[in-house]
């Protein structure tokens, strides 16, 4: 342990008198860090949070690959593109989601907020996070794909992957994937406990990508089904990828169509999460009163 | 100007009053300690102090401004522990102080703060494997990265053992002997006893004591002789002047007494008769924890005759 001395060389009084000194992180002393400095480490701390778990990986990389692979051989040849829409959703949906709740009961998010980082940048940083790995997650998948199947894949033309396609496919991956998770923030301010934070949100994401094509093409839904579909975030991010693999000379690399619904849903989903979003831990009314006596 | 102003605070959920028209100032570098049973009221005060939750009516202001509405730069100046622990458990106790010394303006050293909480030998253990004693010490260690001048400490060793209560102890004391001011709630008294240098007691929501550790222990009554009773000694041998002292179970002596010595001499004389060394022989002021129950208005038990 340091001694008194050392110590009160710590105090609020000394540290005032050195708050022309540069600190040990390289923070010029009396100064807060700016916020694109503290967003872009927020990104990096939740990246690798949702890296070391292990968990986030294992859905959104495994669970795609295994579909493929499973797929060979079959007769209908595999849907890259919504087997990639699979695999980047369920981590920015429901990964994401249950993560976040778990964080908020148990106070991480509470600790957070009572730190200078503004608040904006905390959710902003995780959603941001959980983009990059689900962006990464899509990716994995199509290349997975492109080993495995070479261009023959899908029904339709085969794989046409230029390096501006590879780009844009990224892009609109990045768009969905912000949009999803967005979307999943709001949706977090209802979801009350840990517990019920996986059956809420499977219960909302499999009747979309079901509705929408994600796993099973061959399904035959009514018409007005099928126009609602293109309206959710799932269905025209398959269309926008799909579009993008099989890019033809002369065409515009994405439809302007689905990524003006996804930018909605991105935009809609953060706006909705800025008002939506709750720091502190959900408490049932007769806990809350319960504890505010404590 | 004090480094926290409260006055006439009141917190209402719905019918119930959780703080009363409550009013205190703890001046810069003190360290208050905010006692009472459960439902007295001091999470609640504690989080408007830290701006979690605006009051019914009143007036609160740490370090000049309404917590409510403290920006950025009031939030560098203030530290605090939650109730409950609450971290990401794969980084490193390291690479979490790192990135919490990343959000102020002038923070302390890593290595300093591991030093101050006792926690060097653990800088590169993840925080998911560290004992619950350990991970409060966490807890501290990221309320005073940031060097506050106010640090908010909500039942800081609830649950630890004596060890790890005592740890956490000499972590807070390094802090507050640099001139920290600390307002801590506790259950424990020996730990308001020990760490402040003041003592606010709380029951329904209202102050009962504004007062040091040391007044409210005489409040608890006259210094006390205790002494249990040799198993051959029975209650008929004891003369009358002693025997009204014995406690509910007939073998324990409990004297208080406001004439220590006078006291000592009946009890050594009636000894040297029947020929006892006094051995367990205890003496000491009124307990704290005597104070306290006296203060909110508990009954003592009967059984409570160990003093330091």
């Amino acid at each position: 342990m340091p001694d008194i001395a050392a110590t009160a060389a710590m105090s609020p009084v000394a540290h005032t008198a050195t708050n022309t000194a540069a600190d040990a992180t390289g923070t010029k002393a009396g100064r807060l860090p700016s916020a694109g400095r503290l967003l872009a480490a927020q990104i990096r701390y939740q990246v690798r949070l949702l890296i070391s778990s292990g968990r986030a990986i294992a859905v959104g990389v495994g669970l795609p690959v295994i579909l493929l692979v499973a797929s060979k051989g079959k007769d209908t040849r595999p849907d890259v593109a919504g087997y990639a829409v699979f695999g980047l959703t369920i981590t920015a949906w429901s990964t994401y989601g249950v993560r976040l709740v778990a964080a908020r009961e148990e106070g991480v998010l509470k600790r957070w907020r009572a730190t200078p980082l503004p608040r904006w940048c905390y959710f902003l940083g995780r959603i941001l996070a959980t983009a990059l790995v689900a962006v990464t997650a899509g990716a994995v998948t199509v290349t997975a794909a492109l080993a495995f199947y070479g261009s023959h894949f899908g029904d339709g033309p085969d794989t046409q992957l230029t390096i501006t396609a590879a780009f844009a496919i990224v892009a609109v991956l990045f768009l969905g994937a912000f949009a999803w998770a967005a979307t999943a923030t709001a949706l977090t301010r209802v979801i009350p406990t840990v517990e019920a934070a996986f059956p809420t949100l499977i219960f909302i994401y499999f009747p979309v990508i079901i509705v929408s094509g994600v796993l099973f093409t061959n399904i035959s839904e009514p018409h007005w089904l099928s126009t609602f579909a293109t309206y959710l975030p799932a269905q025209p991010l398959i269309d926008a990828v799909t579009h993008a693999v099989r890019h033809t000379a002369g065409a515009p690399f994405l439809p302007i169509r689905d990524v003006i619904v996804l930018a909605c849903w991105a935009i809609g989903g953060l706006l909705a999460a800025i008002v939506l979003f709750r720091w502190e831990p959900h408490r049932p009314t007769q806990r809350r009163a319960a504890r505010t006596e404590s | 100007m004090s480094a926290v102003m409260v006055e006439d605070l009141t917190k209402q959920y719905g019918d119930l009053a959780a703080v009363d028209d409550v009013s205190f100032e703890v001046p810069d570098g003190q360290v208050l300690a905010v006692l009472g049973p459960n439902g007295a009221g001091k999470t609640t005060i504690l989080e408007m102090l830290e701006g979690f939750v605006a009051p019914t009516a009143g007036t609160v202001r740490v370090l000049g401004t309404d917590p409510h509405r403290g920006d950025r730069s009031w939030r560098a100046r203030i530290g605090l522990v939650l109730q409950s622990t609450s971290l990401d458990a794969e980084l490193t106790v390291t690479d979490t102080l790192r990135l919490f010394a990343g959000l102020y303006p002038a923070p302390l050293g890593v290595g300093e703060v591991l030093d101050l909480v006792d926690l060097t030998d653990d800088a590169q253990t993840r925080v998911g494997v560290l004992s619950g004693g350990q991970r409060r010490r966490v807890d501290l260690a990221i309320g005073i990265v940031g060097r506050p001048e106010v640090l908010f400490l909500d039942e800081p060793t609830t649950g630890l053992d004596p060890e790890a209560r005592r740890r956490t102890w000499a972590g807070v004391e390094n802090l507050t002997s640099a001139g920290t001011t600390v307002v801590l709630t506790t259950h424990y008294i020996d730990e308001a006893d020990h760490l402040a240098d003041r003592v606010i007691v709380l029951a329904g929501g209202q102050i009962v004591a504004d007062t040091t550790p040391g007044d409210l222990r005489r409040r608890g009554g006259p210094s006390t002789i205790g002494y249990r009773l040799p198993d051959h000694i029975t209650p008929a041998e004891l003369p009358a002047g002693i025997a009204r002292h014995l406690d509910a179970k007939g073998r324990s002596l409990i004297i208080a007494s406001n004439d220590l010595a006078a006291s000592l001499r009946e009890l050594i004389s009636w000894a040297d008769r029947q020929h006892l060394d006094l051995a367990g022989l205890e003496v000491g002021p009124p307990s704290l924890e005597d104070a306290y129950l006296t203060t909110i208005g508990e009954p003592l038990t009967p059984e409570v005759h160990t003093h330091a």
